[in-house]
């Protein structure tokens, strides 16, 4: 039930080493994704407090990336097992609040996976589309 | 006053093909801040970069946005013009439109451009929250210290010291010279072991840039890179290094004798002894636990049992230079060094846990290391295979690999890596010392990776007639003056029974003892079997999570020497590296703490992978988080968990993402 | 058996006489006769006014803080709950233990005592809690409980909002968030919220707006319970003090759970457990980002 014409905004939060160079790669490799993203680069995903989360989605996001490297990859090798225990009770309390745990992702994405990079935006964006703008909620965002 | 300039790069029409230049030059100059929006065609070229600056100087401006290729390329370039402005090179942000928008939405112009303002709008808004931030210079001491004297520390320590900085090379042991002065040949070459490696002993002990602090332990490390504080505790050898010649004749009339360690306990040593002939220095140490003089001064009566024992003091009596000196004591040596190289070894598995194998109770039931000593012509046998039992001469010998290896319910279910070789290794020596041996190997697979190890493998089953058997050992008992060895073949699918006259257990590869407690006090960080672990198990084999600290050789896992003097030589070289700067430039992008709202919770503390985070307790008595600047490689996992915003990654601040996050959408 | 009264008082005497102690933290009668306030007791004498019984609702632990920095030590009668509290300050190194006298006392329910006259009725606490014996103590008086009449029940109301669509589940929080005044009593009387400074009274950055919008009160409640994860010890004075009734334990308890179901970990049971944000397995399942 995708609702015409609807465009969902996503904020991304990407780390340096892996995901944000894995972005720059499917640039460099051409592959074309939905523009709905925006990009905000840190240092890790364990970086990303998650006040920056409900930030986002209070700013009007319908749908937040975080993504980082591989579990075991990780620049500052723990980063991003520490970021997804924080995200892993963040999602379903979201959800609990209304915020539908499709509204988030965190992924994964090496420095060499441009593909994966443009697909996962493309699927996001592509729920996002059926999920609809953050009705109600996104208060302060857009009505 | 911020005042922003934006500069949009075309990128030739890598970007301007795509994205509407002027529809982002004209919202940037909407934005809140910017003075001015300027274009160039290519703004990392020549003339691109003069532009800026320009531009710069005209507007006076303090803050720059650069919306061009990903800030991966060029943000380094980009910081160089702002110095060459007179800008803080930190007061510069990077839009990416180019990877991350034109290059991607090529198909639809008009949502690029508008992707690209924002991407420009969420620059603009952190730009204004920089800081200025100065890289930090440190000076740092170039003197390296290298724990543990095996052949990799040894190499290590040869090939700081040519590169001429003074090292400090610290062994626990009386000697140098580690396990590999307990082998006899090596392979896949067959040479002998000794006389490889005496040679590098002997040079460490001749090498003007070389301290040698053998008998001594590494007891406390703090402080960073370029300026390590470190205790080392010189323990008492109760000989006078400087007056002893090493003669010997205190070795030679001390009438104690106690199992030989460096023998791996056949044979015996004497109370003051020397662990073996080449040992490096050539100073004796006497061995406090059973010098009887020793014993005789700590005779209580009344508490120790027995009878007080005979003030001996036969070496005191006899050393032509007066070297004993029983009033020496453990000494405390403090030096700074700049880098530090750990190189502390391994131990081999101890198989007396294994009822399998005997328990350790069958006499004729050996070590590999064992074997290797009696190879060896000034072991404990004079380099003749003789069974312990009877000491008569073994004519079948089973050989067992992987023991205490690749077993998952032993704890140990790594490969040992160096069993297959030497045991390869050790049935064509078996086969050299007696032509008439036949050795029966028990293998689970063979592993051969290495240049010429296949090879050498090979000869040992079909030049030296070692019969190789797939299976593992189920049992080993005494019959007679004989071991029969039950095992299984898995290739034939049937049990085999061995009756031998020796039984040599390839005892695998484990952390060495203390290991796990001298990460600590380095602050390294070590698998769940003790190994040390390296800062990237491919990029970087010998660095660790702390900058200056190396690791090399068998401490980090099972290693053979070849790989051992490559790692040791490559520890070096990253030494020397270090070594060749003046001094340390830090990084300002690093963590710090605000000690009016630190609560002392130390969450961050804990999660800092660099351990870089301290206490220190303020005038008020209250403890917070202090970050070591030098330590802090700018992950954020710190001010991510810190509850009332304490700690700030600068560069990344809260600030600074808050901005980015609140400009998202215009 | 002695009531609980009399050995609560002997023992604070006793560490009041001592002269090592400068405080004893408990509760004695209000004015009203039924219900308790707390009391702080500084000398022997006042020691004789402890009482305990179902009425003596407030978590004092929350008040430990203040004697961080303090040299003598401190006594404190504790609830179960409490004693929870207890061991999360000693995790989070606000206080030593070493300078600490629990008096611990095995409870038999709180009754509710509201903005109107006390109650017969048990707190919702009390209906939902999972630990009826003191996890620390130094003393324990009252008779220790084999089980938990409530734990079967700790997360029945979460599960009931967990079962709504998420229109709901928006609406319902919308509904209630849009009536916060920002008093912000509930931080007030949380043992967890003790920092100098709150990131909801910070200016720079601004986290969350000054204006009590339901927006900015989204913000506010979603990292308020989220700064309790996995440290909330589900004392619930947060929803007692609430002027506007507000269901905080709700937020409190979903995160209380999905801890508890993601990394095995409930705030206070034991200290020496590191916290679930200050650590991590390698090869855990924790559907999200796995
Ligand atoms: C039976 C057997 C046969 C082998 N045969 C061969 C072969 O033929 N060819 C081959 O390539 N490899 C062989 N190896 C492997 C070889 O022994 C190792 O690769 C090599 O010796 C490892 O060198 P290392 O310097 O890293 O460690 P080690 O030799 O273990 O040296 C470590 C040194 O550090 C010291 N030390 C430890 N802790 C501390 C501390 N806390 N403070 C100060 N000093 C400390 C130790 O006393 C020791 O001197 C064999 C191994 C065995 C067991
Ligand atoms: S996490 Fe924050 S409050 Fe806690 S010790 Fe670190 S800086 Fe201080
Ligand atoms: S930024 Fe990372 S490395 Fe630096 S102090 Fe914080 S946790 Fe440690
Ligand atoms: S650096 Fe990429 S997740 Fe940590």
């Amino acid at each position: 039930m995708a609702i015409d014409g609807f465009e969902p905004r996503i904020a991304g939060f990407l780390c340096n080493w892996c995901s944000y160079a894995g972005a720059d790669l499917a640039g460099t490799s051409r592959m074309s994704y939905p523009s709905n993203i925006r990009i905000i680069r840190v240092p890790c995903s364990g970086r990303v407090d998650p006040l920056f989360v409900v930030k986002a989605f209070q700013q009007g996001a319908d749908g937040v990336l975080v993504a980082g490297c591989h579990l075991g990859d990780c620049h500052y090798n723990e980063g991003n097992f520490y970021s997804r225990r924080r995200f892993a009770l963040l999602a379903p309390f979201l959800d609990y609040l209304g915020i539908q745990k499709e509204r988030f992702r965190l992924e994964w994405v090496s420095a060499s996976e441009g593909r994966k990079f443009s697909d996962v935006v493309s699927s996001f964006t592509s729920d996002l589309k059926k999920l609809g703008p953050r009705s109600i909620l996104s208060p302060g965002g857009r009505e | 006053m911020a005042r922003i300039g934006v500069f949009v790069c075309h990128c030739g029409t890598n970007i301007a093909g795509v994205v509407s230049i002027p529809a982002v030059l004209e919202a940037a100059k909407k934005m809140p801040g910017v003075v001015v929006a300027a274009d160039d065609k290519y703004s990392c070229s020549d003339p691109g970069q003069a532009h800026i600056r320009a531009v710069i100087e005209q507007n006076k401006l303090n803050r720059v946005v650069i919306g061009s290729c990903s800030p991966r390329m060029h943000e380094f370039t980009f910081r160089k013009v702002m110095v060459k402005a007179g800008l803080n090179p930190y007061f510069l942000e990077v839009a990416n439109i180019r990877e991350q928008v034109s290059w991607v939405h090529s198909n639809d112009k008009e949502k690029a451009t508008a992707k690209a303002i924002d991407h420009v709008m969420i620059a603009v808004a952190k730009v204004a929250r920089d800081e200025a931030l100065f890289p930090k210079r440190v000076p740092l001491t170039k003197r390296a210290l290298v724990i543990g004297a095996g052949i990799t520390g040894i190499q290590a320590a040869l090939d700081i010291a040519s590169a001429g900085h003074p090292v400090t090379l610290v062994e626990r042991e009386a000697s140098i010279g580690g396990h590999m002065a307990q082998l006899d040949k090596t392979f896949p070459t067959l040479d002998c072991s000794a006389c490889i490696l005496t040679p590098k002993m002997v040079e460490v002990a001749q090498h003007p840039n070389i301290t040698l602090l053998t008998y001594s332990e590494v007891r406390q490390v703090s402080g960073f890179v370029g300026n390590f504080d470190v205790e080392i505790v010189k323990k008492a050898r109760k000989v006078d290094s400087k007056k002893c010649t090493g003669c010997g004749v205190c070795w030679l009339k001390c009438p104690e004798k106690v199992p030989a360690e460096f023998n791996e306990g056949l044979g015996t040593r004497e109370a003051i002894y020397v662990p073996f002939p080449q040992a490096v220095p050539l100073v004796p140490r006497v061995d406090l636990e059973n010098c009887r003089y020793i014993k005789y001064l700590e005779y209580m009566p009344g508490k120790t049992p027995g009878k007080r024992p005979m003030q001996c003091r036969i070496c005191e009596k006899l050393c032509p230079v007066q070297a004993l000196d029983w009033e020496q004591q453990d000494e405390v040596v403090k030096e700074k060094f700049g880098a530090i190289v750990v190189a502390t070894g391994y131990k081999t598995f101890d198989p007396s846990v294994c009822g399998e194998y005997g328990g350790g109770k069958l006499p004729d039931v050996i070590s590999g290391l064992q074997l290797e000593r009696m190879f060896n012509s000034s072991g404990p046998t004079g380099g003749e295979v003789l069974r312990p039992s009877d000491g008569t001469h073994p004519k079948t010998v089973v050989l067992v690999s992987c023991v205490g290896s690749r077993d998952e319910q032993r704890g140990r279910p790594y490969c040992s890596k160096i069993c297959c070789m030497y045991t390869a290794k050790q049935t064509i020596l078996l086969k050299e010392h007696d032509p008439e041996v036949q050795c029966y190997v028990f293998y689970i697979d063979i592993r051969t990776g290495g240049k010429d190890y296949e090879e050498f493998a090979r000869r040992a089953q079909e030049e030296y007639g070692a019969l190789y058997l797939r299976g593992r050992i189920s049992r080993i008992y005494e019959d007679g003056k004989q071991l029969v060895v039950l095992g299984e073949d898995s290739l034939m699918g049937r049990p085999v029974e061995i009756r031998a006259d020796m039984v040599v257990l390839a005892t695998g590869v484990e952390a060495n003892e203390g290991a796990a407690e001298l990460a600590q006090t380095m602050k390294l960080s070590h698998d769940v079997y003790d190994f040390l672990t390296e800062a990237h198990p491919k990029l970087k084999p010998v660095e660790t999570q702390t900058d200056g600290i190396l690791v090399a050789g068998a401490c980090v896992g099972p290693k053979d020497i070849p790989e051992c003097v490559a790692q040791g030589g490559a520890a070096a070289a990253k030494v020397s590296a270090l070594f060749s700067q003046e001094m340390l430039t830090s990084d300002p992008m690093v963590a710090s703490v605000d000690n009016a709202r630190c609560i002392g919770c130390l969450l961050c503390v804990q999660v800092c992978p660099y351990k870089a985070i301290d206490t220190q307790v303020l005038r008020n008595g209250r403890t917070v988080a202090v970050v070591n600047e030098s330590l802090c490689r700018a992950c954020g996992l710190c001010p991510a968990v810190c509850r009332p915003k304490a700690v700030n990654l600068r560069g990344f601040t809260n600030q600074q993402l808050l901005a980015e996050v609140n400009a998202l959408w215009q | 058996m002695e009531s609980l009264d009399k050995q609560i008082r002997d023992k604070a005497r006793e560490l009041l006489t001592s002269g090592a102690f400068a405080c004893v933290m408990g509760y004695e009668r209000a004015t009203d006769g039924k219900t308790a306030r707390p009391l702080f007791a500084y000398t022997p004498e006042e020691a004789e006014r402890f009482v305990f019984d179902q009425y003596c609702t407030h978590n004092l632990a929350r008040y430990l803080i203040n004697w961080r920095d303090n040299k003598k030590s401190v006594g404190i009668v504790a609830k179960p709950c409490d004693t929870r509290a207890i061991n999360l300050l000693i995790n989070e190194k606000q206080i030593d233990r070493s300078k600490l006298y629990v008096i611990g006392v095995a409870c038999q329910g709180i009754m509710e005592v509201g903005w109107g006259a006390p109650t017969e009725k048990l707190e919702l606490r009390c209906n939902t809690c999972s630990e009826p014996n003191p996890v620390l103590h130094d003393l324990l008086v009252g008779e220790f409980k084999s089980e938990s009449p409530a734990a079967a029940k700790a997360y029945a109301d979460v599960a009931a909002i967990e079962g709504k669509s998420a229109e709901e589940r928006d609406g319902f929080w919308q509904e209630h968030f849009s009536r916060c005044i920002r008093c912000y009593a509930c931080r007030q009387s949380c043992v967890g919220c003790y920092c100098q400074e709150c990131f909801v009274d910070e200016l720079d950055p601004l986290w969350v707006g000054i204006k009590v919008a339901p927006a900015e009160n989204t913000v506010w409640h979603t990292i308020r319970a989220f700064h309790l994860a996995g440290r909330c010890i589900s004392c619930n004075e947060c929803e007692r003090v609430c002027p506007v009734d507000i269901p905080l334990s709700l937020l409190n308890r979903k995160l209380e759970k999905d801890g508890l179901e993601l990394f095995q970990f409930q705030a206070g049971m034991d200290a020496s457990v590191t916290p679930p944000f200050a650590t991590f397995k390698k090869g855990e399942k924790l559907g999200t980002g796995d």
